[in-house]
């Protein structure tokens, strides 16, 4: 006699039970009584909101110089945040740095994080000596300091936005393969695991049903992480002549070109820098108060 | 199709009575560098009957829980093989995918052992859609499950594990493990974790299940108390190697194997008016690296004699009944001052 | 008569935090010296939190503690910081389940035990040393000399359990606490330190409360035994008397779960459901929805406290008739 052995009819049909509040819920609700991840995640939004809709916001166009008003100290009529070197309106010129910023800033952590999740779970879950060998060669990467690797890479390729970004993805790629395979080999050991391969389940559906959904959500929120250095790394690479190219605003380019006027006008030319931290630490706090909202326990 | 929607049910081919599952010196070694090996599991022999519940008992490093994953062919033995229902497992007749449809296991820790993103009905679910039934007749097949196991349906299928008290969880477990119509169920310290009053709740539903569902159980404990409750015949490991095996009742009432007689005194006695006044074995039990020579339990054994550090005993029959023991004493002629004369065994 | 060694008298414990705990609710019990209390209790029963009021190591800035806690003359609750420091480990100490996490895995064995009893008795590091090493002889550790410059990493389970053991006795305790002591460790191991256990206290006289979830533990150690559920002591007794005349029904359940003597095939009497959820103090019998003689009294108010002799409680309104028979 075996277990199965319902009468099948043609049209199976199941009666819906009403779902539990689910694990996304519980994360949720953890999340909003983290006051400090909540403000992190509003300051976040309203940086994206403003980059996006930068065309209506900005008062001014960023691109036009005077060669009258420049340097004009923050409070200056029409010069909100004051002007830069070139007489350009530095509110307006925040606003729309803010997005080639955050272009930077996102855009290699994400491939990076596809990249570098595929090695890592797959080093992960299948061990042996694929694991060593893999990992070994993702720890060359990882033995350069991450800026160095980006200038090196940078400028082995040469300056422009394309080649920051690859030189960027390939400098977060071992980190987040690092941290996807040691969650993987932690999950991979798990009796949930075992027991799906003792009901003779293959590697494919182990991996898929298993396996990502619960080592994507660590990974992810590391990731997340890797978005403040990402956007401080574009910047230092802007900085240093091989990322964006004038008269593009972007913060770590507007950072550079002010740098002369830091005797004249400091507080104007700190500016970038506080939207660089501002951003880069929300990103960080934001990441921070995902990771304790998704630690469930009993 | 009405045909996709179903497992197939496997015909009993040796007949009631016969061994469901054969373990043929089975042994696993795990290398640790360095030349030093585990010998978790070293030659063991073991039969499991149609339809019985079959004990194994042993301390740390006895090698029972390897011998439990061998047995579902999570690990792979390094040597032996096994015969379920008389075929070879793993070979032409009887695929590896197809053994793990009649086999399962239950584990120790019920939170472990469940996905903790998937709800409790998904869980019991998965098994038969990777042999192919299809979602819906799976759900329904899980829903079905999860009454038997005592957990309504409405209220707990679309609960995620986290949301479940252990004895629930472990309920949940067993239904999984049932879901794929198994034959053989190994239970690895499967109500070791959960409290007193809940572990004999879920012993009472695994009786009703045998029962119903006609299973062969291996029950893995370190419990002995349990074992004698809830098994048919008992087998006591030591250092990867069987000591004893036998009907419970023989077992327990009249141990042959020294290691045997030093577990069971070793247990509480509930009585406040009688209490252990030594322990039968000092010091630990050793580690399975590399083992002692001879009978691997003579260094702690209160009669090992010349013979038992150089000679290995193996399982002989011992006494009337279907008891088997690894001893020197219970063998005539083996050399040991304690064993039976020569005339007298003939 | 002289007081106790350990007097709690209706001792609650209460966690804060995003849930309210109440893990203990009522706890009234005494301890002589020389004597040994078992505390009988399934997870969340309260028995390790009680155990650990005693020696103050609750966080105190998310737990409100209620009655009174006297050990040997202390008001324990009214210790100040430098009190508490020398109560802890001369008076009072503790052993755990897990020696492996009560250990300090960097130092030595011999260099842990020695700087206990230099931090109570201000003596020489040599003659702490000498002391260490008598300790290890007393809990039986087999060449005491050696094990005294090993590191806990290095010595298997039960022998890191007596090594724990020596710790706890290093400054000669009245009153010695064991959480679970003999949990993680092998049947044959088991008894053996179990058998140390009973020893040391006769030999030293000192009280001990063994917390454990295992009644035939409890039994092998104690001279009384304290059922405890859902934060409260529903029995109390001697060791005989709770295992010949059991008189809580949870009490009943527990000794028939133990299944010794329990026939192969026989259906268990086990208790229905599971232990409560503690987020609210008990304004009823906390065992009655598991309870098959519950009657609506049960529900409606908590049990009566009945004292069916010296020291033998029973908080059950079974235990009245069976005071009305007697």
């Amino acid at each position: 006699m075996s277990a199965i052995t319902s009468e099948t009819t043609p049209a199976i049909v199941v009666p819906p039970l009403a779902k539990s509040p689910g694990y996304w819920a519980g994360v949720w609700r953890r999340f909003k009584y983290d006051k400090v991840a909540v403000a992190a995640g509003i300051v976040v939004l309203l940086i994206i909101l403003m980059a996006v809709f930068a065309d209506y916001i900005a008062p001014a166009d960023p691109t036009r110089s005077s060669m009258l008003r420049r340097l004009r100290p923050i409070g200056t009529p029409g010069y909100p945040l004051g002007a830069d070197e070139l007489g350009r309106d530095m509110l307006s010129r925040l606003i729309h740095g803010a997005r080639l910023s955050l272009f930077m800033g996102v855009v290699p952590v994400f491939v990076a994080f596809f990249l570098g999740s595929i090695i890592g779970v797959s080093a992960g879950f299948f061990g042996g000596k694929f694991n060593t060998i893999t990992m070994r060669t993702v720890d060359v990467f990882y033995a350069f300091p991450s800026v160095l690797l980006a200038i090196a890479l940078s400028g082995a390729l040469g300056a422009g936005i394309t080649n920051s970004l690859i030189s960027l993805t390939i400098v977060f790629i071992p980190p987040i393969a690092r941290i996807a395979e040691s969650v993987t080999t932690q999950v991979r050991s798990m009796d949930y695991v075992e027991a799906a391969r003792a009901s003779g389940a293959g590697s494919g559906t182990i991996i898929r049903v298993h396996v990502l959904g619960n080592v994507l959500g660590p990974i992810f929120v590391y990731a997340t992480s890797l978005i403040s250095v990402s956007m401080i790394l574009a910047s230092g690479l802007s900085f240093l002549g091989l990322g964006t190219k004038p008269p593009t605003p972007e913060w770590g380019l507007m950072l550079n070109t002010l740098r002369t006027a830091i005797y004249v006008q400091p507080w104007v030319a700190a500016l970038p820098g506080v939207a660089i931290f501002i951003t880069s630490i929300s990103f960080n706090l934001l990441s921070d108060g995902l990771r304790s909202a998704m630690d469930v326990k009993g | 199709m009405a045909q996709e929607a179903q497992l197939p049910t496997t015909p009993d081919r040796g007949g009631a009575g016969t061994p469901l599952l054969q373990a043929k010196t089975l042994t696993k070694h795990f290398p640790l560098g360095g030349g030093a090996v585990v010998r978790a599991v070293d030659g063991v022999d073991f039969a499991v009957l149609k339809g019985e519940t079959l004990g194994v008992v042993g301390e740390s490093g006895c090698g029972k829980s390897t011998t439990a994953r061998v047995v579902m062919q999570l690990i792979p033995q390094d040597k032996g093989e096994m015969l379920f229902d008389g075929e070879i497992v793993g070979g032409r007749s009887l695929t590896l995918k197809e053994y793990r449809r009649q086999a399962q296991m239950v584990f120790q820790d019920s939170y472990a052992s469940l996905n903790p993103r998937l709800t409790i009905e998904d869980s019991v679910a998965f098994g038969p859609t990777v042999h192919g039934v299809s979602k819906p007749a799976a759900i329904l097949k899980a829903r079905e499950l999860l009454t038997k196991v005592g957990l309504d349906p409405a209220r707990f299928a679309a609960r995620y594990p986290h949301e479940l008290s252990g004895g629930q969880r472990q309920r949940v477990n067993i239904a999984r493990a049932l879901a794929l119509g198994p034959r053989l169920v190994i239970l690895d310290e499967a109500v070791s974790a959960l409290d007193k009053s809940v572990e004999a709740q879920v012993l009472n539903l695994l009786a009703d299940l045998r029962e119903e569902f006609g299973l062969t159980y291996i029950f893995i404990s370190h419990d002995l108390n349990v074992v004698r409750f809830i098994s048919d015949r008992v087998m006591v490991m030591y250092l990867g190697e069987v000591v004893e095996i036998g009907p419970v009742d023989e077992l327990y009432d009249d141990p042959r194997h020294p290691y045997t007689r030093a577990l069971l005194s070793a247990m509480p006695s509930m009585d406040p008016d009688n209490r252990t006044m030594e322990a039968p074995l000092a010091g630990d039990p050793p580690n399975p690296i590399n083992p002692p020579d001879g009978c691997r339990f003579h260094p702690r054994c209160p009669h090992a004699q010349t013979v038992c550090a150089k000679v290995k005993p193996v399982l002989a029959r011992t006494g009337e009944g279907a008891r088997e023991a690894a001893c020197h004493m219970e063998v005539a002629g083996s050399g040991h001052s304690r064993a039976p004369k020569l005339e007298e065994a003939a | 008569m002289t007081a106790p060694l350990v007097r709690m008298e209706n001792v609650t414990v209460r966690f804060r935090g995003a849930q309210v705990v109440h893990a203990v609710n009522g706890v009234s019990l005494t301890l002589e010296a020389g004597q040994v209390l078992g505390i009988l209790g399934e997870s969340g029963s309260g028995k390790s939190v009680t155990l650990k009021t005693l020696l103050r190591l609750l966080p105190e800035s998310r737990t409100d503690i209620g009655g009174a806690v006297e050990v040997d003359g202390r008001d324990v609750l009214a210790l100040n910081p430098q009190e508490l420091a020398d109560y802890r480990g001369a008076v009072t100490s503790m052993i755990f389940q897990d020696p492996a996490l009560a250990l300090d895995p960097v130092y030595t064995v011999g260099e842990q035990i020695a700087e206990a009893i230099v931090r109570h008795e201000k003596v020489s590091q040599k003659v702490a040393m000498a002391r260490a090493l008598e300790l290890l002889e007393l809990v039986r550790i087999p060449s005491p000399a050696r094990r005294l410059k090993a590191y806990p990493h290095e010595m298997s389970g039960g022998m890191r359990q007596r090594a724990m053991i020596a710790l706890a006795l290093a400054a000669r305790p009245k009153l010695l606490l064991a959480d679970e002591p003999t949990t993680a460790l092998d049947a044959t191991v088991q008894i053996q330190i179990l058998l140390l256990l009973r020893q040391l206290q006769r030999d030293m006289g000192m009280g001990m409360l063994f917390v454990t979830h295992d009644i035939g533990v409890a039994v092998e150690v104690s001279d009384r035994l304290a059922v405890m559920y859902a934060g409260q002591i529903v029995e109390t007794g001697t060791v005989r008397e709770l295992l010949r005349d059991p008189q809580h029904p949870y009490t009943r359940g527990l000794l028939a779960a133990n299944l010794h003597g329990a026939k192969k095939g026989e259906r268990l009497e086990a208790i229905p459901g599971a232990p409560p959820a503690l987020n609210s103090a008990p304004d009823s019998c906390s065992f009655a929805p598991r309870c098959k003689h519950a009657q609506e009294r049960c529900r409606a108010t908590l049990p009566p406290v009945v004292e069916l002799g010296e020291g033998r409680v029973v908080r059950c309104i079974l235990a009245e008739s069976a005071l009305a028979a007697a």
